[in-house]
């Protein structure tokens, strides 16, 4: 199921680049056709090469790393959903909106740290166990909503 | 900062780090004694009192605290003050000063030490100062290395302006603040190093305990994002930066708003809207620098435009709500306080009260000597200093001083905030300046010989030092291979130059002439001596005193006045406790902390109008005065006059801000009455006006009975109006050495005989006279 979601992914994430790629092709439309066969064959080349490039970047993509990024679309989005309905209804109690909407950017701030530290290509925590990174990350958000809960009224 | 190297167990160089570690720990104990016992003066040269005004009012919260319980202390409303409005004093009161005392009192008499609340509170700010010399010597650390640390953590305990503020006796919010100021920076420095989310979490909490201590909490939240921008900017940016900023704003405008005082001032007013715009720029650069890594050139350029265009319409978005919020209320969005400081000049424009505080005044030139002696021309060498590795932390410790330099500069106050900065620069310049001397001393002793004992022994240095300079493991790096070969030296430094240029420069800044070093180091020590002496000096004789005992030298001996307990022991004793005592706002906290009495205006001063009431009825005569404070039931009014005896700080003194502040909201009174060549004169040449208000013929009631001649020694001269009786005002008190004067309101009569008269005639005159003059 993973490996189908990973597929479409790639192929959607092709479909952009390519028509990115597709851009320039389209400028030297004009020309004879012997560019233009090396201009396809460019082009199949930079596509393998995007290709590659986004296989390797995929695969570097850990499952975990997608979960966090999820985490943190959702987080963001749920910040916003709150924030429009404060726009529709009115802010009052002014402290259960700014507790609920800083609870999100919270979260979604956290999971990015984490994200930064369990990073496998990131140098500078090369040494740190993705343990305590996750030990870390569990404590700052025990601490933050502790104060969300107490603050929310 | 490099790693500590973890030497091998059992050898030689790791005796030495463990002695170095315990001679480290040993100094910091004596530090921390020393910055106990260098601010017991006051307790030795008087007594074990509560200083000037404001730490009565903290002293009397405590007292409540602990008597009544945290739940009542947060849900306080104070009717004993701003009679007859109250003061909400959960809500507009820090309470981080007065939960510590609390807690620390509650937590001796728990485990049976009986302490009582006034000596705890009396002992916080010392305790406190210890804490802080210590967190200076943890953030000096993080900065330079250990043996930076100790010299700043040694200076910071005896600095005076620090010592001003945190005698044994100074109860105030400053005690505990600056030591979670540099708690705070010394977390986030750690993060910054570090890049762990763990320091990040104590990054803060430090930061909320100081957002509970003090209103200066938005130094920190605006030093903090100037300081990321900064890095951003030179192009320092790293994850670390990101984990060191992007929590603390979040988490820390949370806990902000958790404070009453603060409220959702953390995120409507000016002074919090830079920690935002920050965190909005370090998103876009952090998602810039993320696209970088993961795409290719070509992409990438797509990719940040459109990044930068997203980012850019948010940033447009959130200022133009900040705009919104800023351009609806008439300050911008700051209040009073911060805005006095970023425009020196609009306070005495728009504000009389702020302007009329003599803390708030810019300094003087001499009292930067006075108040940070040596240090002052140890700062500039210790931002050369930072300079030559210019580290995250050192760039943060630069902009710092910098800033703080500024502040100190439009309020004298604030050399409090300086303080800590320049004892952090100091200390890292005296260490350097030590390295050098003591390096060369070494070298050059060590240079006739060819033992590997003295190799090593250049390898380590007196001082306890961590190896965590990279100028010092070059030189270690160096040492070890001229050990290692056991050759001639000047072919073993060769090949040990090409790695680093900078262990060469450090190689020709090691090569002094041994007698230069030795008389430099000399010197070095004698400078340190002559600021221990001042500092001692300093705070024996300048700030140890409480202001609320004085003391003289005369060829008797020592004259003690304390007239000040004196009046207030008398008002508890002979009036009722629901009796109001009406003052100037200076004395409205001891009035009611020491007297039990409900006083008018306090020292709070946040109400503008009932402090300009106040004031009118002193510059009013006698009847006008009668009339404004009968409206607010006042019983008696006290007034401090030092005239016998040559008190600086009386009430005449300061009665030009009562007309200037009256004024201010009463047009009646006009500054102009009461000047005579543009200056308050009360001798003969005075006005009629001031010889009639109210504060005049209070302050000189009978003083003429004193000598014969009513000769005023602070003003020196014979005052204009000598007998005069008083006709709605008796007196009813007067202490040892007249500074304290307590009058009672005569009252009102019972029959009226005059005023019918005055009714029917003038009619046309009273309606006149109504409109400019509402109290007669």
């Amino acid at each position: 199921m993973s490996n189908k979601i990973y597929f479409l992914v790639l192929y959607v994430l092709n479909l952009i680049f390519t028509r990115v790629g597709k851009g320039e092709n389209e400028r030297n439309e004009s020309d004879e056709r012997k560019k233009e066969i090396l201009i396809k064959v460019i082009d199949k080349k930079s596509k393998l090469i995007t290709c590659v490039s986004l296989i390797h970047f995929v695969i570097s993509y850990v499952v975990s790393a997608i979960i966090i990024d999820l985490y943190v679309v959702f987080a963001v989005f749920t910040a916003l959903i709150q924030v429009a309905y404060m726009a529709l209804v009115g802010s009052f109690p002014f402290n259960s909106f700014l507790s609920g909407v800083l609870s999100c950017i919270g979260t979604a701030v956290l999971a990015v740290c984490l994200r930064i530290q369990v990073n496998k290509e990131n140098k500078e925590f090369k040494d740190l166990a993705p343990e305590r990174a996750f030990a870390d990350f569990v404590l700052c958000n025990l601490v933050l909503h502790l104060v969300i809960i107490n603050f929310l009224g | 900062m490099a790693a500590l190297e973890s030497p091998q167990p059992g050898t030689t160089s790791a005796m030495r780090h463990a002695f170095g570690n315990v001679l480290s720990v040993l100094i910091l104990v004596l530090i921390g004694v020393l910055a106990f016992s260098i601010r017991l003066f006051s307790v030795i040269k008087y007594e074990s009192v509560i200083h000037e005004f404001d730490p009565y009012f903290n002293y009397r919260v405590t007292q409540f605290l602990s008597k009544n319980g945290i739940y009542e202390f947060w849900n306080w409303f104070d009717d004993r003050t701003w009679y007859p409005l109250g003061r909400v004093i959960g809500g507009t009161v820090y309470p981080g000063l007065t939960l510590t005392a609390g807690t620390i009192w509650w937590v001796l008499n728990s485990i049976n030490i009986p302490l009582s609340v006034e000596t705890v509170c009396v002992f916080t700010a010392p305790v406190f100062s210890a804490f802080a010399s210590w967190a200076t010597y943890l953030l000096t650390k993080e900065v330079k290395g250990s043996g930076a640390g100790l010299a700043a953590a040694a200076l910071l305990a005896m600095v005076p302006s620090y010592i001003s503020r945190s005698v044994a006796g100074s109860y105030d919010n400053e005690a505990v603040a600056i030591f979670a100021l540099i708690y705070t920076f010394y977390l986030y420095i750690k993060t910054l190093n570090t890049g762990s989310l763990f320091y990040a979490t104590l990054n803060a909490i430090a930061y909320f305990y100081m957002v509970c201590s003090w209103g200066g909490y938005t130094f920190i939240i605006n030093l903090i994002p100037m300081h990321v921008l900064l890095c951003i900017v030179t192009g320092r940016y790293s994850p670390r930066l990101y984990i060191a900023y992007a929590p603390l704003v979040v988490l820390g405008t949370l806990l902000a708003a958790l404070v009453p005082v603060v409220g959702f001032n953390a995120v409507l007013t000016s002074e919090h809207f830079a920690s935002f715009l920050v965190f909005i720029i370090i998103h876009v650069v952090a998602l810039v620098y993320y696209i970088k890594g993961i795409l290719s050139p070509k992409m990438f350029k797509v990719a940040v435009t459109l990044v930068v265009s997203i980012g850019l319409v948010v940033c447009f978005l959130v200022v133009a709500i900040l705009v919104a919020l800023v351009a609806s209320s008439p300050t911008g969005g700051w209040s009073g306080r911060s805005l006095s400081l970023l425009d020196p000049t609009y306070a005495s424009k728009y504000i009389p009260i702020i302007a009329s505080v003599s803390e708030h005044q810019p300094p003087t030139w001499p009292s930067y000597f006075m108040d940070i002696n040596v240090l002052a021309f140890l700062v500039p060498a210790g931002i050369i200093a930072c300079f030559s590795p210019l580290s995250d932390a050192s760039s943060f410790v630069v902009l710092y001083i910098v800033m703080s330099v500024y502040f100190s500069g439009v309020m004298v106050r604030l050399m409090l905030v300086l303080a800590p900065a320049a004892c952090i620069m100091s200390g890292i310049a005296l260490s350097q300046a030590f390295d050098v001397f003591t390096g060369s001393i070494k070298y050059q002793l060590g240079g006739s010989s060819n033992s590997t004992d003295d190799a090593e022994d250049t390898s380590t240095s007196n001082a306890p030092k961590d190896d965590a300079s990279a100028s010092k493991t070059d030189k270690g790096e160096e040492i070890v291979k001229e050990r290692s070969s056991k050759k001639g030296k000047k072919k073993e430094r060769e090949p040990a130059d090409k790695p680093s240029v900078k262990s060469k420069i450090k190689k020709k800044a090691l090569v002094l002439p041994l007698e230069a070093s030795i008389v430099a180091l000399l010197l070095l020590i004698m400078l340190g001596a002559f600021y221990v002496i001042h500092c001692v000096w300093a705070a024996a004789e300048a700030y140890s005193a409480p202001s609320i005992v004085l003391t003289s030298q005369s060829r008797d001996g020592l004259h003690v006045f304390d007239d000040f307990r004196e009046s207030y022991a008398w008002l508890s004793h002979n009036t009722d406790v629901d009796d109001k005592v009406a003052s100037w706002w200076d004395y409205g906290y001891q009035t009611t902390a020491m007297a039990n009495r409900t006083v008018i205006v306090d020292n709070n001063t946040w109400n503008n109008t009932h402090i300009a009431t106040v004031g009118t009825a002193m510059s009013s005569p006698e009847k006008a005065a009668w009339e404004i404070f009968n409206s607010l039931d006042v019983k008696y009014v006290l007034v401090v006059f030092g005239g016998l005896i040559g008190y600086p700080s009386d009430d005449i003194n300061k009665f030009l801000w009562m007309v200037r502040i009256g004024g201010g909201v009463f047009p009646h009174i006009k500054e102009a009455d009461y000047l005579r060549d543009g200056q308050y004169r009360i001798d003969s040449e005075a006005t009629p006006t001031m010889l009639n208000c109210l504060m005049y013929k209070l302050s000189y009631y009978r003083f003429v009975e004193t000598d014969g001649k009513a000769y005023d020694r602070v003003r020196r001269t014979e005052i204009g109006k000598k007998n005069f009786k008083l006709t709605h005002f008796e007196e009813v008190f007067t202490s040892h050495h007249w500074m304290v004067r307590i009058y009672k309101l005569k009252p009102a009569r019972n029959r009226i005989r005059g005023r019918s008269k005055k009714k029917t005639s003038s009619g046309s005159k009273s309606s006149k006279s109504a409109k400019k003059n509402p109290w007669v």
